[in-house]
């Protein structure tokens, strides 16, 4: 694909917003494309071994979701774990490999969580975030940090970039949401264009909510009759967050930019806590900041040697408190420090052949603290090493390769090294038809909580090991009336020297080991479509489905051998119709409907009936307008989430909220 | 491509159809025969279930049938909300009662033997327990109030008010506890407190209720049990670090042993070394150790221990989150029986006096198309009563149910009598027997055609009753419905009709038997029954003393071998009034003698039956 129809793909893809913005203002659309540039330049030539899952711009804000979790609901290959409310956590697994083995970057950086290797997706934010994007493998990319060739699943949230017409100087946005269970939350950001090159982003948002949302019970007997049917409302959910972002960005020449990231998250939230007969609350507080600063540099000399350095500081400090009169109490700090630091370089040998090494330094410290037995602070540390060495090959317009090996050296563990190949295949060129292969391995280290927490650590643990095999059929084809994209993948992965919490006598005490091998076989089927309708109305259709077999098979002698592990669901899917229109001033207005569908599974190893958990399903509607007047735009939506009230639990004895409502106005200058 | 769209619609609008959410039933009992060995009594496993995931799990293994049926107090108390709770704790038989600990659901759940709710005590934290007079005493890692210095308490129960009437401050996390003269003794594990556990033992005047004494045994304390000489045995864990875990005899020994579970029974404390993997026994008077063949190398976890007079059991809680399996072990060494248990089988408590309990809610995973229980068994006097079942000296209600069974259950082909009109029995299978299209259910009996003919034969018709177990308590005390046979309608049928017997006794007793008439193993001297009489239906034909053979809808009525004859389909039904009642499934079935007559070499026309099939359980 040459450049050029690249850059008509994004218009295509980037033509609601833009047509709403200024349909005629041509060099606002350069502007834009101006910056897309630096981001696409070294993208193109890869594009196509691993196509990325990709959720951006106004389809993202259409989207019924409040947090970049709610949004990756409808990737396929995804399973989310979800405690329940705005507060509950929430995790990601990438095709069943355990929510540790998926990486997210944050702008292009990785977020780190030394002490439980879990990042909580429900903590950021849709409205600073401009693009969504989900590679199984890794990202396709060689000219990358040394890091992201590390990780078996990666997720990459990439915040607003500033966008300047000729004579704007500043943009404001401000925007207030209400919903259900008291939800409050303003969001405002400013860009401001410092001189034509360096701009600066500030983004600020505050969230409160009671979380107090009704919940049912009910069961029936095997004669239908009802057994017990009860409705309560959560406790203990509520939420206060404020979280503050600044950016700054420079662009020179047109190859080079650097830019600082500064973020920061502060929340006090309630643990709401597993519902089990005769508990209706919990008194468990968490407090938490995170905090941290990134800097990237880039450029590009002789046209053919790309350079990229990182830099990220992280202190996250988490304080975690029992209120509850019924159980012993506990208070606990955590504060975690992070270091990083990263230097990649690409050169284009020939112009079908390129090749990259990165190198990639970390520094984590977790300082551990126990309030109530006044015992001194607990230390722990770790230094990792990343090298690693990738190659492109483009073989005219049918074949790309790509090989990568990666050798990880943590602490005074041997140094250990992964490969990945991917290949791409296009028989008709003219065709936009794929096929794309890859085999890789990575490695899980053990976090500082399963090496050394108390009476459960363990710090022989050997990294855990995911080898992965895909296939994917792609195909794409746009028109102007319509955009299709079709694809299919199969893939196979083996989990081996799992590391899972086992028990070592009496009493709860549990250590960590390297125990357990999963087997996954798995097909994940996606259709993108868009029809360009007469009279300005577009039906884009968005339609995801995974089937996945994640069989435990460790040893023939347990109870749960050949067993689906826990929490897969063997189905799992999503559908989003969006029907929207235009009027001839370059107002929208629009109507989303989603639903999401995730099937039987089981809540534990064994698959019994006493482990069963059933399917559940949302149906959420949205509706919005967007009307604008001269520089000025006024969007409104109303979300209804979970239109049926179905009374379901992701996570068992975790029930979800019944129907919900949210509304939102925004404001941009 | 837009064929390929609709297809991929259709697709997941099928997916959608086959694959939605229904209606959350409650969680199954499952049966499973474990053993043919004949025990008395039976046997409660609480398993413990991670902490918050709700799974407590209360199973009963019914010794004298060697069935093992998990889900047990679900099954018999399928309205309580979330079911038994989060991480059962303890479990012990105190009177008629059984009180079960749930540590995460901070209650102490009170049952009747069956494992019926009876009512709940709610304590925080609440660990182990201990009976004494009228009072129950329990163990809590926390107070009523909140202590700074994280001491438990051990709470006072009054096991007829469900009260709680005094509380006691004792050491910290306090978990077994133990009662000996008049003096309550509880370890004090501390076992929250890493690095700085606890090491006591509170000895607490039950008089006073106040704490006494502090006797230092040694680190981490947390199980005391009394043996046959009064001495008190405790296992302490140790720090699991540099002090070992040791078994104190309070006031005589220390045992270096790791002593993650202890039973005393007789003179011989067995003490389960969980590292080792061995069960070891120690002489309750010279403490001196002792050769015990039992074998527990092979488990992943060794976790519960009950010793009784004849039989060992020992669970193995495998990886804590998977089902355990509980062993049975005669003190020779040899494994008689195991069970798959549900997750941490932790506490095991042999129960006496329980009558024989059996699952009818549900369906058994190994169902019986035949029946499998006979609830009652009250034959009105006659003939063959006292005969068939053979009635012997001592028997009761109860073992006259258990002499049906052995004759008609499980297909035995046995054959009972219901005595003259009025007399029932009433029988059940092993799960539910559904309403479905066409017949569902086959009772037979053992009529037969006149030679020649279809129209005549002997026919001793009795009337069946119906009944689903509304109050899911798994007895036959629900409303009842008859199914309507063809003589319903019948102008000649008596409806309601009242009759009572006396033991002296009105029927007239025929040459052949000279025995009573009047079943003796009922106490009372009359007794009273209501229902239906059909008109008399004895004609002689040929000299033969015949009866007509009704149409359809009786039991004894038609030979086996006429399926059409002898089956019964449920939709059949009618309430009190004669109106139509619509039932899903029943659990209970009844027959009684609808007809009242007596021929002069035959004797009376008694119903008689064989046994019953579920016609939709291959």
């Amino acid at each position: 694909m040459t450049r050029k129809s690249f850059y008509i793909i994004c218009l295509a893809l980037c033509a609601n917003s833009v047509f709403a913005n200024d349909n005629t203002e041509l060099d606002s659309l350069l502007n834009q494309f101006r910056i897309e540039e630096v981001e696409v330049t070294a993208r193109a030539l890869a594009k196509d071994v691993i196509i990325p899952q990709t959720l951006k711009g106004a389809e993202l804000q259409r989207l019924n979701a409040l947090s970049v979790a709610d949004a990756l609901r409808y990737f396929s290959g995804v399973q989310l774990k979800d405690y329940g409310g705005v507060g509950g956590i929430k995790t990601i697994n990438v095709r069943s490999m355990g929510s540790q083995h998926t990486a997210v970057y944050y702008n292009g950086v990785q977020l780190g969580n030394a002490q439980n290797g879990q990042v909580d997706l429900g903590r950021f934010s849709l409205d600073n975030m401009e693009e969504i994007q989900l590679y199984n493998g890794q990202k396709s990319d060689i000219f990358q940090s040394a890091r992201e060739f590390g990780a078996a699943g990666n997720v990459y949230l990439t915040t607003r970039k500033p966008y300047f017409k000729t004579g704007e100087r500043a943009h404001v946005r401000a925007q207030m949401r209400f919903g259900s269970f008291a939800l409050a939350n303003p969001n405002v950001g400013v860009d401001v264009k410092l001189t034509d090159a360096l701009s600066l982003t500030m983004d600020a948002e505050y969230v409160y909510s009671n979380g107090k949302y009704p919940f049912r019970y009910r069961r029936v007997l095997p004669t239908g009759e009802t057994a017990y049917d009860t409705t309560a409302i959560r406790q203990n959910g509520d939420i206060n967050a404020v979280r503050a972002e600044l950016g700054l960005h420079h662009y020179y020449r047109t190859t080079g930019f650097w830019r600082v990231h500064a973020y920061n998250y502060w929340s006090n939230r309630g643990v709401p806590g597993a519902i089990v007969n005769n508990v209706w609350h919990n008194g468990e507080r968490l407090w938490d900041r995170n905090t941290f600063v990134q800097a990237q540099w880039q450029d590009e000399w002789f046209n053919r040697w790309s350079t990229r350095l990182l830099i990220k500081y992280a202190n996250d400090y988490t304080h975690y408190l029992n209120y509850d009169e019924r159980l012993l109490p506990s208070d606990n700090e955590y504060l975690q420090h992070e270091v990083y630091l990263s230097f990649a370089n690409k050169v284009q040998l020939f112009k079908w052949w390129d090749v990259s090494v990165a190198y990639d330094y970390q520094y984590n410290a977790l300082a551990r603290e126990n309030l109530l037995l006044h015992a001194s602070p607990e230390y722990f540390f770790r230094h990792s090493h990343w090298l690693s060495a990738a190659t492109a090959f483009n073989i005219q317009e049918y074949l790309r390769l790509q090989a990568s090996v990666l050798m990880t050296a943590v602490d005074k563990d041997a140094p250990r090294v992964t490969p990945g190949v991917f290949a791409s295949f296009r028989p008709y060129p003219a065709i936009d038809l794929s096929i794309n292969a890859f085999y890789k391995q990575s490695y899980r280290y053990p976090t500082f909580n399963d090496l050394y927490y108390t009476d459960l650590g363990n710090a022989d643990l050997r990294p855990e090991l995911a080898r992965q095999h895909s296939v994917e059929l792609a195909y794409r084809k746009s028109t102007k009336a319509y955009d299709l994209a079709f694809s299919a993948s199969y893939y196979y992965n083996r989990v081996t020297d799992k590391i899972i919490a086992y028990p070592k006598g009496q009493q709860f005490r549990w250590t960590m080991l390297n125990l357990g091998t999963v087997k996954i076989n798995g097909v994940d089927a996606k259709a993108d479509m868009s029809f360009f309708l007469p009279m300005r109305f577009v039906l884009r259709t968005r339609l995801n489905y995974t089937y996945n077999t994640a069989i435990d098979v460790t040893n023939p002698n347990d109870t749960y051998y050949g067993h689906q592990i826990p929490y897969i669901p063997w189905h799992s899917g999503s559908v989003v119709v969006n029907l929207d229109w235009t009027s001839n001033r370059g107002d929208h207005y629009g109507l989303n409907y989603s639903f999401i569908y995730v099937g039987e599974r089981y809540c534990q190893q064994e698959n019994t009936v006493y482990n069963y958990v059933q399917p559940w399903y949302t149906h959420d509607l949205s509706l919005y307008g967007e009307w604008g007047i001269n520089r000025f735009w006024l969007k409104a939506y109303l979300e209804i989430n979970n239109l049926l009230g179905q009374d379901y639990e992701v996570i068992q004895n975790y029930p979800m909220p019944k129907q919900n409502v949210r509304c939102t106005l925004a404001f941009r200058y | 491509m837009h064929t390929r769209f609709q297809i991929l619609i259709l697709a997941l609008f099928s997916l959608l159809l086959c694959a939605c959410r229904g209606d959350e039933v409650i969680y199954p009992t499952i049966g499973t025969h474990v053993t043919d060995e004949v025990r008395t009594g039976g046997l409660y496993v609480l398993c413990e279930g991670n902490m918050g995931s709700n799974k407590a799990r209360l199973d009963y293994i019914n010794l004298e049938k060697g069935d093992y049926y998990s889900n047990w107090y679900g099954a018999q108390n399928p309205r309580q909300m979330k079911e038994l709770g989060d991480v059962g704790n303890d479990i012990q038989q105190y009177g008629g009662r059984l009180y079960a600990v749930i540590n995460c659901s901070h209650k102490v759940e009170v049952m009747d033997l069956r494992a019926r709710h009876i009512g709940q005590v709610d304590l925080p934290n609440c660990r182990y327990l201990a009976f004494a007079g009228d009072k129950m005493y329990v163990s809590a890692y926390v107070g009523s109030v909140a202590d700074p210095e994280l001491l438990g308490s051990v709470y006072e129960v009054d096991t007829a008010t469900l009260q709680v009437t005094r509380e006691v401050k004792v050491g910290h996390q306090p978990d077994e506890l133990c009662i000996v003269d008049g003096k309550l003794y509880v370890c004090n594990s501390g076992g929250y407190l890493t690095n700085r556990y606890d090491s006591t033992v509170s000895v607490i005047d039950l008089h006073a209720f106040t704490e006494i004494q502090k006797i230092n045994v040694g680190i981490n304390p947390t199980r005391i049990r009394k043996d046959n000489q009064g001495h008190l045995w405790v296992c302490c864990q140790g720090n699991y670090a540099d002090v070992k875990p040791q078994v104190v005899i309070i006031g005589h020994r220390r045992i270096e042993t790791p002593c993650a579970n202890i039973a005393i029974q007789g003179a011989t404390a067995y003490i389960m070394d969980h590292e080792n993997k061995r069960i070891k026994a120690f002489s309750t008077i010279d403490f001196t150790e002792q050769e015990q063949p039992i074998d527990i190398s092979t488990y992943e976890n060794p976790y519960a221990l009950l010793a009784t007079a004849d039989a060992l059991y020992i669970t193995d809680a495998k990886n804590y989150v998977s089902s355990g399996v509980l062993h049975c072990y005669s003190y020779d060494g040899r494994e008689h029986w195991r069970a798959l248990t549900g997750d941490i089988p932790g506490h095991l408590c042999r129960v006496t006096g329980a009558y024989d309990l059996y699952p009818d809610t549900t369906k058994h995973d190994n169902s019986h198309k035949y029946i499998s229980h006979v609830y009652e068994f009250v034959p009105a006097p006659g003939q063959f009563v006292n005969e068939l079942p053979k009635y012997e000296e001592g028997d009761n209600a109860e073992s006259m149910c258990r002499k049906c069974e052995a004759s008609i259950a499980n297909n035995a082909g046995g054959l009972i009598s219901l005595g003259g009109w009025g007399g029932y029995i009433t029988f059940g299978f092993d799960h539910a027997v559904q309403n479905q299209e066409g017949r569902d259910l086959q009772i037979l009996g053992n009529a037969f055609y006149m030679s020649g003919f279809t129209e005549y034969g002997s026919s001793e018709p009795g009337i069946v009753l119906v009944s689903h177990d509304d109050n899911a308590n798994g007895l036959p005390d629900d409303a009842w419905y008859e199914l309507k046979g063809c003589l319903y309608d019948d102008p000649a049928t008596q409806h309601n009709v009242t009759r009572t017997y006396t033991r002296e006794g009105d029927t007239v007793h025929n040459e052949f038997h000279n025995h009573p008439y009047y079943p003796q193993w009922i106490s009372a001297n009359s007794l009273t029954f209501n229902g239906a009489l059909l008109p008399p239906q004895s004609v002689t034909i040929s000299g033969q003393n015949v009866q007509r053979i009704l149409d359809y809808g009786y039991v004894d009525n038609k030979p086996n071998t006429d399926l059409d004859g002898t089956s019964f389909d449920l939709s059949w039904a009618v309430d009190a009034a004669g109106q139509p009642h619509t039932l899903d499934s029943i659990h209970f079935v009844r027959v009684y003698n609808a007809v009242d007559e007596v021929l002069n070499v035959t004797g009376e026309l008694s119903t008689e039956i064989r046994g019953a099939i579920d016609l939709h359980t291959k």
